[in-house]
């Protein structure tokens, strides 16, 4: 990092959303700049900036080859930054089109759409490879679990819904995400109950013709009762057009554009049983006797069975969104405003920044803001997953979804509407939610050629049982085909990945893990080393008294002088002094003549006697004996604390031990970590002595002190180069490039400023235990993801060769069509019940909790 | 003769799927464009 040179601007690119986005760029450019380290990207601008003297044509030529269509800044009116694409990033896409920005008229821009009838992982690629066959797309992606596509790029809207509706499926603009979700939940409902009527309609006729044959004895047509089953079969057809229609209709459009997908399978399955027995219906005569037998129950009860599938899906789906639900509830409607003396109660969109509004006990506070008068205490355990109250008073922030617990307060708006940290954390976890790890885009490839694939085998089926099987052979090659077409529906594949992202996800924020893409959720998982910054991190990041000690046992005389002299300061030390006073209930002693010594420590009056707190050095050099506290001053030493010594004229009355103190439960999440078989290891700008304190102290693995902040990102790098999977966890600001650098990038303790481009993972409290959570939660997931996946390859490569009739030569069996209808439906049934299992998730640190309460 | 024409057009139906879903233009020239970009 040291030679590192300056970087300019270079590039503007479009189409890089996230750390992913940075790191391929990195890498692409590598090759010509001799090290990713001298690639800065920045999201916001959208540009890519690069040292003097390099060849900015090629540098566009290989980021556009790398997926982010990239070109040279020529003049100073291109370096400035897009703002509407820097609008469009943090906002909803909604706002863009609303206030004239929009349409995707900005470099990297992000449009959201709705999309309506897609029903597998077929589906998704279909939407996928639609949206970016349009002019300026950059990328696509479809996020099958709440049924809503991103394009990234520059196009119209329209184009979109266009290419969307063209390939076979609807979609709309977001407008308004907020109504889109209640609007979402309505649709959800409606389809749910019209899925629940089509199933019943079409489950009654498949039992009701069932019954009919089983009563009158027979499903073979015969002289008769030809005409009945023609008219049944004319019935049945007219219950699959209602209750089935739009996977015809799906079928063709995905025809038509040369994809296929479930509703191809679907289709092609019931279409193949019901030509079949109207045939046989209509020609008996045409058909060897044995092979006169109708299917008409078969067509009815398969889209029946799918409908129920579909429906319990549906369902099932709408409780993996909780998460996001529960936030979007944190929301207050209405605020009450003081404006010019008055107060009024407002609906809560009408606030606006410097409004003075006040909040009583109990009640949510409904914008961001910064307290005025009054002191209380705030429940932040929605956002943050703390559980205590925090104190708040005057000066203090406080955030839009918060409870006020205590006391009543009169708070300054300074964030309100979108640009509150709530709506920025239900930004996050949605855009987190409908992102697809590298996992899932294996299922996506899989699963485009799988239907065709599909389709070749039945066709293959069917012809081995005509010319090798037993009589009645057509009958046989019919059951086969269909069969395999029907139990071949890749749904459960489709869903496998994205359900369980969706839980994973929100159940991180539920902990206060903010996970920004669902790649840092993979990594997440992966990780064998965790690189801690100190400051901040490990430890409080200001100075506290970690010990005190008076000689006589008097403390409180101790900490009374102490402060005595101390209120006088204005030194982080005299604030940590101060602090512990006030904690032990003690009141500062009247001491006059205050006088700060640089280097030595600070001296005073009290009663005509001189009162000096400092370092030993000094002391002892005004002629006080310290020997009696210098058993005590060697242990703060060792703790990486200052000893400060205090004397009362000739006598010495005490130490004090002041440091950056470790916090509280730093100790128990390394352990943790350490548990979960992941390295810790320490970097800090501090002299080795107290890093080597420290470490020993929390028992971290291994530390680099005196690491300037800039070369953090180096040590990250050297470390990932040594094969380990790297998280870094520090904050935001400062450790930027090295959050950057890592694998996964955890930003600790932000509170709540959530827009933190730079790490995959914000952690909105202080506790290192985010780090561990997260880390529980993402190898929950991705093992709910393999376990979902596994299922899925499984189900169909079992139960493809079945159908086919593999069994029949061994056992003598033959899957029914009706059976296939059935375990398709179970089969997606079974990974969303599976992906909400991962709801009941708790990290251990949770559940241990549980068990001492 | 029928058994002749069954096979016959089952491996017609085969080779249309196979062209149909791969090997026309409509479905190569847009899964050229197919980045590997997960946005």
């Amino acid at each position: 990092m040291n030679e590192k040179t300056a970087l300019h601007p270079a590039l503007s690119i479009s189409g890089a959303s996230c750390q992913g986005c940075v790191r391929n760029i990195r890498s692409a450019l590598e090759p010509l700049i001799g090290g990713a380290n001298q690639v800065e990207v920045s999201l916001d601008q959208q540009t890519v900036a690069l040292p003097e003297g390099i060849d900015t044509a090629e540098a566009a030529r290989l980021v556009t080859d790398a997926g982010y269509p990239a070109k040279p800044l020529g003049n100073s009116s291109d370096m400035k930054p897009d703002q509407d694409s820097v609008e469009h990033d943090h906002s909803d896409q909604a706002h863009s089109d609303k206030d004239g920005h929009g349409d995707g008229k900005g470099d990297g821009d992000q449009i959201t759409l709705t999309v309506s009838g897609a029903t597998c992982a077929s589906c998704v690629n279909t939407i996928e490879k639609a949206l970016k066959s349009v002019k300026g797309i950059t990328g696509a992606h479809m996020n099958l679990a709440d049924n809503t596509a991103t394009a990234t790029g520059h196009a119209d809207s329209q184009a979109l819904i266009r290419a969307v509706e063209s390939a076979g499926y609807g979609a709309s603009v977001i407008e308004d995400p907020d109504a889109a979700d209640d609007q979402k939940q309505a649709d959800d409902r409606k389809r749910y109950r019209d899925l629940l009527v089509k199933m019943t309609v079409s489950l009654g006729l498949g039992i009701g013709l069932m019954a009919y044959g089983m009563g009158f004895g027979t499903m073979m047509v015969t002289e008769a009762n030809q005409w009945t089953w023609i008219n049944l079969g004319i019935l049945t057809l007219a219950v699959m057009v209602t209750t089935g229609g739009h996977f015809y209709t799906g079928a063709w459009k995905a025809f038509r554009h040369h994809n296929a997908n479930m509703d191809t399978l679907i289709a092609l399955g019931t279409a193949t049983a019901w030509l079949y027995s109207i045939v046989v219906a209509s020609v008996p005569g045409a058909l060897p006797e044995m092979a006169r037998h109708v299917y008409f129950e078969a067509s009815a009860m398969i889209i029946g069975l799918i409908n129920l599938g579909q429906a319990l899906e549906l369902r099932a789906k709408g409780k993996t969104s909780e998460a996001v639900r529960r936030l979007l509830d944190l929301r207050a409607k209405t605020a009450r405003v003081i404006r010019d003396g008055e107060e009024q109660d407002l609906p809560v969109d009408q606030v606006r920044v410097d409004d003075l509004i006040r909040v009583r006990p109990g009640e949510k506070l409904p914008v961001d803001g910064e307290i005025t008068e009054g002191n209380t205490r705030i429940d932040e355990s929605m956002l943050t997953g703390e559980p205590m109250p925090v104190s708040k008073r005057e000066g203090d922030e406080v955030s839009a979804g918060t409870l006020n617990t205590h006391g009543s307060i009169i708070y300054k708006a300074t964030r309100v509407g979108s640009e509150t940290a709530l709506a920025q954390i239900i930004r996050l976890v949605k855009k987190a939610q409908g992102s697809k790890p590298a996992i899932g885009r294996l299922a996506d490839t899989i699963s485009s050629v799988f239907v065709p694939t599909v389709m070749l085998i039945a066709v293959l089926a069917a012809l081995v049982w005509y010319n090798v099987g037993p009589e009645p052979a057509v009958v046989h090659m019919m059951v086969a085909a269909t069969t395999v077409l029907i139990i071949a529906c890749p749904c459960a594949l489709g869903l496998a990945t994205p359900m369980s992202v969706m839980v994973g996800v929100g159940k991180a924020a539920e902990y206060g893990a903010l996970i920004r893409q669902g790649d840092a959720l993979q990594t997440a998982g992966k990780l064998d080393l965790v690189i801690l910054d100190k400051t901040g991190t490990i430890t409080e990041g200001h100075p506290a008294v970690t010990r005190f000690h008076a000689v006589n046992e008097d403390t409180g005389r101790l900490l009374a002088l102490a402060a005595g002299l101390e209120q006088h300061s204005e030194h982080p030390l005299a604030e940590a002094i101060m602090a512990k006073a006030k904690e032990q209930n003690v009141s500062p002693d009247k001491v006059t003549g205050f006088e700060a010594l640089n280097g030595k420590g600070v001296k005073g009056e009290l009663d005509g006697k001189a009162v000096r707190l400092g370092n030993r050095k000094w002391l002892e050099s005004e002629g006080v004996t310290l020997d009696g506290l210098a058993e005590e001053a060697d242990a703060i030493a060792a703790e990486a604390g200052t000893p400060l010594f205090l004397t009362f004229g000739d006598e010495a009355v005490g130490v004090i031990g002041v440091a950056d103190a470790v916090k509280q439960d730093s100790e128990a999440a390394i352990r943790r970590l350490h548990d979960a078989g992941i390295r810790v290891m320490m970097v800090t700008g501090d002299v080795d002595a107290t890093a080597r304190a420290i470490a020993r102290k929390t028992g971290i693995d291994d530390y680099r002190a005196e690491v300037l902040p800039e070369d953090k990102a180096t040590i990250v790098s050297e470390m990932r180069g040594k094969g380990f999977t790297v998280a870094m966890v520090g904050d935001g600001i400062n450790d930027a490039p090295a959050l950057a650098a890592a694998d996964v990038g955890f930003a600790i303790g932000t509170g709540t400023d959530v827009a933190i481009e730079s790490a995959g993972i914000t952690l909105m409290r202080g506790s290192l235990h985010g780090v561990a959570d997260a880390i529980e939660i993402s190898r929950a997931t991705v093992r709910n993801i393999h376990q979902n996946l596994f299922g899925a390859f499984i189900y169909n490569s079992l139960g493809i060769p079945v159908a086919a009739g593999l069994l029949y030569p061994v056992w003598g069996l033959l899957m029914s069509p009706i059976l296939a209808g059935a375990a398709m439906s179970a089969s997606s049934v079974t990974v969303v019940t599976n992906a909400n299992r991962l709801r009941l998730f708790k990290t251990s640190h949770n559940a241990s909790k549980e068990r001492n309460q | 003769m029928s058994t002749l024409l069954v096979n016959a057009g089952g491996l017609l139906l085969m080779a249309a799927i196979v062209w149909w879903f791969w090997l026309s233009p409509s479905a190569d020239s847009e899964s050229g464009h197919d980045h590997s970009h997960h946005h």
